[in-house]
């Protein structure tokens, strides 16, 4: 019992013992803080991804394909819920006429897709689209105002003239309206003597802005207008046959598993050209570069860890030196060499302890209300969490029970093996001199 | 002399000074009977505290034997006689070491609780605290338990240690100098403490001292000079020379 006693005395009769304390908090609190936001950030990406991707998307397949085909072939496997062929093409957009209207400078979302005129134009099959990806909530997100007048047939051609669906950023920073018109200039890749050469279209196509689409993807609305499947194809001309069709899967059924055997099937039908990539699979680079930067980031925080572990080093290395003479006297009551190491090492465990349990709390309030805070900072204009670089419009944070309960446990054990140095220190002192000492 | 509780045999001791070995204790016999006050008394370097800490298992012998109660315990292991040294022998020292984080009552109980779990602890700690109060009570500090070290005088400072010593109940206390560092009249008061508890408890005392005065209170002198025991009588034969030996 003289253990804790003693332990509790000396620890709380030190303030520098609240440098260790500070420190493994310090070091639990960005082990969890910065993770969780890693995690979350990963999470939402991955969400905004899997909404704008499609569960799968099939590339690769030959022009002519009918899609009443693949909705057979595909539509075997039980997996699947639904097929959308998809026409994608790149273009410059440019307003058919200068905007009127003034501009509002570029701030958060907007600054996205502040000046570049470039957009995938995304020729769809409106029905298709409608029942099986997310446009119809993409189009019920928009403001009130832009949505299109019928949402059941969002790109019906105004007074004869082809539609398009646009973000309301974009739509703002090129001053547009319902109905107004649009130009986009494209070009195209031919083949000439065995060489491929870009040549751009000398006649834009000309749209008419029929509403605005919303989803949760900032960076996804600015790049992309939504036009009508075969009037894209038609004004494309020659071969220009859906090149991708997104493959909507069933709730709960393992996307991976169920890509693998619609590619089977495929390649079987159109040749190994063909190519079945889950939304997880066609963004791979993009969540695997925000993974490995997660790690790394865990592994740099560590080192936060292995000093803070130093200074409750430094720290119990100095109360044992100053208490010296305390072991003497322990000593000679009959503490045994176990007993007089088990008081510093639990000084070094109560350090950790406390300071894990004020590293957990704090680092999960820190998680939950940066959001609030960064709103907060963003009145001096200091922004922790910028839109514009990773467009999402609030702080995301995933608090990971296996990893906090990993980071406390680790923090207690480094501690207590770094404190078990000073206190082996202790229990091995000749208790004579430690008596004599001065 | 009554019957034998400690006893020490041809005891020697030597250390090393660099490549140098000092011998400090050349053979030293001395026994302590149950109930008994010796005084040990001589010169500095006489062997006086080595011999102190060898007797009360802070340190081993290079030769000769120690026996508690007919039990050999110098070739016992380290956690062995740390029990030993809890369970029967009491410390006193001249510097008092008392911790300085805790109140003169704490540092009464830290005495009782050397081989006490917390579960035991938190059974006992009424009856803990209640008997560490109750030694406080008899040496004169029921008004200073809450008072730490640092607020206490020298004299105060030593009867806290020595109701720290006698709260294990030993049969032998070890007291180095133990009014060395007190006035006069505070080293009396000690003194008196010391052998009414001696007298009332019927605990040992071996006490290390320079002052003749208080050895003759004992009732044994045992005196050292380099490293030897010259003379080991009773203290009412005792010449009233100051501390020299008798002639051989």
């Amino acid at each position: 019992m003289y253990r804790l006693l003693l332990a509790t005395r000396y620890l709380f009769s030190r303030p520098i013992n609240l440098l260790g304390v500070l420190g493994i908090a310090l070091g639990v609190w960005a082990l969890i803080v910065v993770p969780s936001i890693f995690t979350g950030y990963l999470r939402e990406v991955g969400k905004h991804l899997q909404s704008t991707t499609a569960d799968a998307t099939i590339r690769g397949l030959p022009g002519g394909v009918p899609i009443e085909t693949l909705d057979e072939l595909c539509g075997a496997d039980p997996a699947v819920a639904g097929l959308a062929p998809r026409l994608l093409w790149q273009g410059l957009l440019h307003p058919a006429a200068p905007p009127s209207r003034s501009r509002p400078p570029a701030r958060g979302l907007d600054e996205l897709t502040s000046e570049s005129p470039l957009v995938s134009l995304l020729g769809i099959d409106t029905t298709r689209e409608l029942h099986f990806t997310g446009l119809g909530g993409w189009l019920r997100a928009a403001p009130a105002e832009l949505q299109p007048k019928d949402l059941d047939d969002p790109l019906r051609p105004i007074d004869g003239e082809p539609a398009a669906l646009l973000s309301p950023q974009r739509m703002a920073r090129d001053g547009l309206r319902l109905g107004d018109r649009i130009a986009v200039t494209i070009g195209r890749l031919d083949r000439e003597d065995g060489e491929e050469v870009f040549h751009l279209d000398e006649k834009p196509l000309h749209f008419r802005v029929a509403g605005a689409f919303e989803s949760s993807f900032a960076a996804f609305d600015g790049l992309h207008v939504f036009v009508d499947l075969e009037t894209l194809a038609a004004r494309l001309g020659g071969d220009s046959s859906p090149n991708e069709v997104a493959v909507q899967m069933q709730h709960g059924v393992d996307t991976a598993q169920a890509a693998e055997r619609l590619e089977r099937i495929l390649q079987a039908e159109y040749g190994r050209r063909v190519r079945v990539a889950t939304w997880s699979e066609a963004n791979r680079l993009q969540l695997g570069s925000i993974d490995h930067q997660r790690g790394l980031m865990k592994l740099v925080l560590f080192v936060i860890m292995v000093v803070a572990g130093f200074v409750v080093y430094a720290t119990l290395s100095m109360m044992v030196t100053e208490k010296t003479r305390d072991i003497g006297i322990l000593t000679a009551m009959g503490a045994d060499v176990g007993g007089v190491a088990t008081v510093f090492v639990a000084c070094g465990a109560a350090v950790a302890v406390i300071g894990a349990v004020v590293g957990v709390v704090g680092g999960c309030l820190s998680a939950v209300y940066l959001d609030d805070f960064n709103t907060f900072l963003r009145r001096f204009d200091i922004d922790l969490f910028p839109v514009r670089v990773y467009n999402l419009r609030r702080v995301p944070y995933d608090l990971d029970p296996l990893w906090i309960a990993q980071v406390s446990g680790i923090s207690v054990l480094v501690t207590v093996a770094v404190a078990a140095i000073p206190a082996w220190r202790a229990a091995r002192q000749d208790p004579l001199d430690a008596l004599r000492h001065e | 002399m009554t019957t034998p509780l400690l006893e020490a045999r041809s005891i020697t001791k030597s250390f090393q000074l660099g490549r140098t070995e000092i011998p400090v204790l050349r053979g030293v016999d001395l026994t302590i009977g149950r109930g008994e006050t010796v005084a040990l008394l001589g010169t500095s370097g006489a062997g006086k505290s080595t011999l102190l800490h060898l007797l009360g298992l802070l340190d081993r012998p290079n030769d000769g034997s120690i026996s508690f109660d007919d039990q050999r315990v110098d070739d016992l292991s380290t956690k062995e006689r740390a029990r030993l040294r809890h369970r029967r022998i009491g410390f006193v020292f001249q510097f008092y070491h008392l911790i300085p984080e805790l109140d003169a009552l704490r540092n009464v109980q830290l005495g009782a609780l050397m081989d006490v779990g917390l579960w035991e602890w938190l059974g006992n700690r009424g009856a803990i605290k209640a008997r560490a109060a109750a030694l406080l009570e008899e040496v004169g500090l029921t008004d200073r338990a809450r008072h730490r070290p640092a607020e206490l005088s020298g004299g105060e400072r030593q009867r806290v240690a020595i109701a720290r010593a006698l709260i294990a109940e030993p049969e032998l206390i070890l007291a180095d100098e133990p009014t060395g560092n007190l006035d006069s009249e505070t080293a009396e008061g000690i003194l008196d403490l010391l052998f009414r508890i001696n007298r009332e408890r019927g605990i040992a005392f071996l006490l290390v001292t320079h002052d003749p005065a208080l050895a003759r209170r004992c009732d044994r002198i045992v005196r050292m000079r380099d490293g030897r025991v010259v003379d080991d009588g009773l203290a009412t034969t005792a010449p009233a020379t100051e501390g020299a030996a008798p002639p051989a």
